[in-house]
């Protein structure tokens, strides 16, 4: 290779660097902002995920319809197979009644949640153990959904929108080290600043700047505050599942166990409009007597 | 056309990482394949250095708005990792099930590594910990690398097939060591 190839391959190299440099600048600037042409390739690649999200789905659907009647006829040989056709109808009217159970409780979140919201279809999650990001589908009118919105299930919350393309939007999950959400243990009235722990083994978060005057117990539920003006207040978050011994300094050390279950999302809400303005009294913040609101 | 049907396949396989959890019965952890496709460009000599750094630019830029990371975070690491698998198939000749399971073990821990690097510097408050589930992650690459660099393998021999028709091929087999200067 002569020394005028080696250096124009040493340039290409140094090029790919410098612009993947350049990109991290710009999206350590503006973490939400895309350009034309993410949004060109997000259009190539969301229709790609969601067709294969559905039959990802479709085969584990049938796969468990598999084990199912396998099991069934080990079990029982003398089955016609009228009885068969029978209990795979059930398991499928079953599977049916499952997910109406999930929309309607989605519906039911929808009908009391104090801000206006829209259903989204889970399209892939976690691609990469670094970084907690689910792609949701969303079908809706383009420019419904901005950066910063908030997201739940039933279950409780699940993060807030990241970035936005199209009918597609990135959740950035609780779980993730990036993501910060203004919490309270209504049991003890403490308050701090859920955060989540990048690749645990589990999905787990912790509570930081949580004051030593107000001692956490494991079990404890996790709520949202309010404060900050993006979640409603007195979202389920989650439980303590850990209170870490031997910290020093002002603040406890614990970890939380999300409500959510992040390995099986599917459907979600993202809340478009602003909740009401959080109450801000000290006393309105112990709510031992209500507990955390659970949609269900 | 070679670096065509090579990122058209890195799409294919991105999307697939992207949502093979769905099928996985442990939902925290998938198979590094974008890094595979590097690897892949990195060790082998049918593919100049600078083309082999454009192709794991644009594999990790893809997986960056597949994955929801910050963009530039993986097209940064991919670009080393490159560099990386070049400076070892100078020195390795990276063929058979075993080493092509164990060098994929190793880049992966060791893209895992920059990755939590790179992400402590865009968002500090996520810190450098993390690294947990690496070498979980690393073993399911080392585990489908055989299958996905004997895919690639594959594709290279049509593609110098195709050129040979019309008098283009170039290189040796692939995963040939380049002779050390």
């Amino acid at each position: 290779m002569g020394p005028g190839k080696r250096l124009r391959e040493a340039a290409v190299v140094g090029g790919t660097l410098l612009l993947a440099i350049i990109a991290l600048r710009m999206s350590a600037k503006n973490p939400g902002d895309m350009s034309a042409l993410d949004r060109g390739i997000l259009r190539l690649v969301v229709p790609a995920q969601s067709a294969m999200s559905f039959i990802a789905r479709a085969i584990t659907g049938v796969a468990g319809h598999y084990v199912e009647l396998t099991h069934v006829r080990s079990e029982n040989e003398a089955l016609t197979q009228e009885n068969q056709k029978l209990r795979a109808e059930l398991t499928e009217m079953r599977r049916l009644a499952e997910e109406s159970g999930r929309y309607q409780r989605l519906l039911g979140l929808r009908d009391v949640t104090p801000a206006e919201t829209i259903a989204a279809r889970v399209i892939a999650v976690d691609a990469s153990p670094y970084f907690r990001v689910a792609r949701v589908d969303i079908d809706h009118g383009e420019g419904a959904v901005r950066h910063g919105m908030p997201v739940l299930t039933p279950d409780g919350v699940v993060g807030r929108v990241n970035r936005v393309s199209g009918k597609s939007s990135d959740i950035l999950l609780l779980v993730d080290p990036r993501s910060a959400i203004d919490v309270v243990i209504p049991r003890t009235g403490g308050r701090g600043i859920l955060r989540g722990k990048a690749a645990e083994n589990a999905y787990r978060c912790s509570v930081e700047y949580l004051a030593r005057g107000e001692p956490a117990k494991v079990g404890d539920a996790v709520v949202t505050s309010g404060l900050g003006g993006t979640f409603p207040r007195n979202l389920a978050v989650g439980h303590i599942t850990r209170v870490i011994p031997g910290a020093v300094g002002l603040y406890q050390d614990v970890e939380v166990t999300p409500d959510v279950d992040f390995a099986r999302l599917s459907e979600v809400l993202v809340v478009v409009a602003p909740p009401p303005a959080p109450d801000t009294d000290p006393a309105a913040r112990r709510l031992p007597a209500r507990g955390p609101m659970v949609y269900r | 056309m070679r670096s065509a049907i090579t990122l058209f396949v890195a799409y294919l396989l991105l999307i697939l990482q992207s949502t093979v959890l769905e099928l996985a019965p442990m939902h925290m952890v998938a198979p590094s394949l974008g890094l595979l496709v590097v690897l892949h460009v990195g060790l082998s000599s049918k593919w100049t250095i600078s083309s082999a750094a454009v192709v794991a630019f644009a594999t990790g830029y893809l997986f960056d708005l597949t994955s929801g990371a910050p963009q530039g975070v993986h097209a940064f690491v991919f670009v080393l990792m490159a560099l990386f698998a070049r400076a070892l198939s100078t020195r390795l000749a990276v063929q058979g099930i075993v080493l092509s399971a164990a060098t994929a073990f190793v880049a992966s821990l060791l893209a895992s590594a920059l990755i939590v690097i790179v992400r402590a510097q865009v968002a500090p408050e996520g810190g450098y910990g993390g690294l947990r589930l690496a070498p979980l992650e690393a073993l399911l690459t080392g585990i489908f690398a055989p299958v996905v660099l004997g895919l690639f393998r594959r594709i290279d021999g049509k593609v110098d097939s195709a050129r040979s028709r019309v008098g283009l091929a170039r290189g040796a087999h692939s995963f040939d060591p380049i002779p050390r200067r």
